[in-house]
């Protein structure tokens, strides 16, 4: 009896062995694959890694229609890889495992104004994608009441910093409240569970939250959302401008692309978000105004000049100086005013 | 088994304390004359590693904010009191487990199934059920305290040398007068090393669970220093962890003299 157990537990551990190792995530250590192509050929770098995300529309369009795999051939190998948050996203670029990734502006701003050597190169969206949220039989019916409640927020994203700015107009303190650290789709998760008393949430989850739990937004503004800022590192801008400039022209071609076929542009986001057709139309069409000017300019800027001071109050960030030497040298232009989404696919 | 013929303490602990403490202090020292060279050669872009200074004046920003005290006091308390609630429960567990047959047959398979769950994996369900608080983190942490203790100590219960329950039987100890006279004294050592693994493990449970969702605590400074881009606090909260597991171990060395003292 032992002995058969034992030759099962050998043959199961053989054949782990058997199998090899599955390649996973990458790794610095262990070896890379050999890419298919080893020349680099006429670019700069044989592989970019790139962000998509559910709040970044265009970057599930782009990724969607394989536009940058088309572009650069098998010359250059493009991962993608999936950010939940802006925060996630920093945290990626801080890291150097991507070279460009999505984030709201604020975000952009404050991991700037930590040091991390990021630049704006495209605006992808002028979202209305934080709002409070409150569970379907809440008493709380306005910012107001959030007093004393335990709220849900990711820090370092825009639903965050619009609660801090929800909560500074409202005139009720930090020290007021509780605001529990929980990532985007955890924040939903314990809303609807009722552990939480409200979510400062984040589309297409805040959607699909109201449509499905029947969760209610209790407090809305445009003017607190920042903006998508699509950001590249400072180093791969120095090593890769061409590839830089393929990104940015594929995102102006995405634009054009999502403004004629917004249908399919829906589809293609409830299909990654996993959620409804019809709250990924909402979403898309309803919250998310991808129509403008892609340059980042006195727009964003005037916005991020309001965030700026709520970091330093936080204590995000140590000093107004490093915001106001971050907000200077944030946005780069050289790539949008260069973008011909012609030469993309 | 220990003897009770008095041997002589090994050599090093015959140093005075000041060269122990000074032995000891070279590996931290060195580390930290490293992390300043690296600093100095500037070959590491600060935004990846903060210099010693920048951790310390992180430290001093949060004193001055009035966080850092409730932030190590709170995680402290979550530590102290689930560990507490995780030994004590797996002492009893295991004592039940360890010296009854009928007990053996009913909890070990369920207790070894139950173990062999990534303790972790539990967050999720404590959450649903238990909400988003103190509850759920201690809990967790008693979860994370419970195993090393139940394991290490039914292990050695079951093992106490059979010719001392003789011994001890032929006294006319019986039950609870056994447990407490003979078998829990000689298993006095694992009893220890179960609470020490225990602490480590409640450390380790305690920045999980903060890290799945709260407003205070070291685990969640990691979390926000972590999605603020904030690596000084980063650094800051590592090294006051190591610090704090240092101090709660050595407060079990001081239980340890104490029950060796008495029971050894």
């Amino acid at each position: 009896m032992t002995r058969k157990i034992t030759l099962a537990a050998v043959a199961t551990a053989a054949l782990l062995v058997l199998t090899g190792c599955v390649a996973g995530e990458g790794s610095n250590v262990a070896p890379k694959p050999e890419p298919e192509a080893t020349l680099p050929g006429s670019w700069s770098s044989d592989v970019l890694n790139i962000d998509f995300a559910t709040y970044n529309p265009l970057s599930l369009i782009i990724k969607d229609q394989g536009w940058l795999e088309d572009t650069f051939g098998d010359k250059v190998t493009v991962n993608w890889i999936q950010s939940a948050g802006s925060s996630a996203a920093n945290d990626a670029l801080r890291a150097g495992s991507i070279d460009v990734g999505s984030t709201a502006g604020s975000a952009a701003l404050l991991a700037r104004s930590n040091g991390s050597p990021i630049q704006a190169i495209d605006i992808y969206s002028q979202p209305n994608w934080s709002a409070i949220v409150v569970g379907a039989n809440s008493t709380i019916k306005s910012a107001k009441d959030l007093k004393g409640k335990n709220i849900a927020a990711n820090a370092g994203t825009d639903p965050y910093f619009f609660l801090l700015q929800t909560l500074d107009e409202a005139g009720i303190g930090l020290d007021e409240v509780t605001i529990t650290q929980l990532a985007h789709a955890d924040g939903k998760t314990a809303l609807e569970a009722g552990t939480v008393d409200a979510w400062a949430g984040l589309d297409p989850l805040m959607s699909a939250s109201v449509v499905n739990a029947g969760s209610k937004i209790i407090y809305d503004n445009p003017d607190f959302n920042s903006y998508g800022f699509l950001n590249a590192t400072e180093a791969f801008l120095t090593k890769s401008p061409d590839i830089a400039q393929v990104v940015v022209s594929a995102y102006e071609k995405a634009r054009a692309w999502a403004a004629e076929n917004p249908d399919e542009a829906a589809q293609i986001l409830a299909d990654v978000a996993g959620i409804d057709i019809a709250i990924a139309k909402s979403v898309l069409l309803d919250r998310t105004a991808l129509d403008i000017d892609p340059k980042p300019g006195a727009k964003q800027e005037a916005v991020l000049t309001i965030i700026g001071p709520i970091f330093v109050e936080s204590g995000a960030v140590a000093s107004q100086d490093q915001i106001d030497d971050a907000l200077e040298s944030l946005f780069n232009t050289d790539y949008i005013d260069d973008a011909n989404p012609d030469l993309i696919g | 088994m220990r003897s009770s013929v008095p041997t002589r303490p090994p050599r090093w602990k015959q140093l005075p304390l000041a060269a122990r403490i000074a032995i000891g202090a070279i590996i931290p020292l060195a580390i930290l004359g490293l992390w300043q060279f690296i600093i100095v050669l500037d070959v590491i872009p600060s935004y990846r590693l903060p210099s010693p200074t920048a951790v310390v004046l992180a430290g001093v920003d949060l004193y001055q904010r009035g966080l850092l005290g409730i932030h190590i006091a709170i995680s402290t308390q979550r530590v102290l009191i689930g560990f507490a609630i995780g030994s004590l429960v797996g002492l009893v567990v295991a004592s039940f487990v360890g010296l009854s047959r009928i007990g053996t047959l009913l909890l070990a398979p369920t207790l070894s199934g139950i173990r062999s769950i990534p303790s972790l994996a539990w967050v999720p369900l404590l959450g649903l059920y238990m909400g988003i608080n103190e509850d759920s983190k201690v809990t967790l942490i008693a979860i994370g305290a419970f195993f090393p203790v139940y394991t290490v100590v039914s292990h050695a219960l079951r093992n106490v040398d059979p010719q001392l329950l003789e011994a001890g039987r032929a006294y006319g100890y019986t039950g609870p007068r056994l447990l407490s006279l003979v078998q829990l004294p000689a298993a006095v050592p694992s009893v220890i090393s179960g609470l020490r693994l225990a602490l480590a493990q409640s450390w380790l449970f305690l920045v999980a669970g903060e890290l799945l969702g709260a407003s205070m605590g070291l685990g969640f400074l990691l979390t926000d220093s972590n999605n603020n881009g904030r690596i000084d606090r980063l650094f800051l909260t590592i090294l006051l962890l190591g610090i704090l597991g240092i101090i709660t171990d050595a407060l079990v060395g001081v239980l340890e003299r104490w029950l060796l003292k008495r029971w050894g």
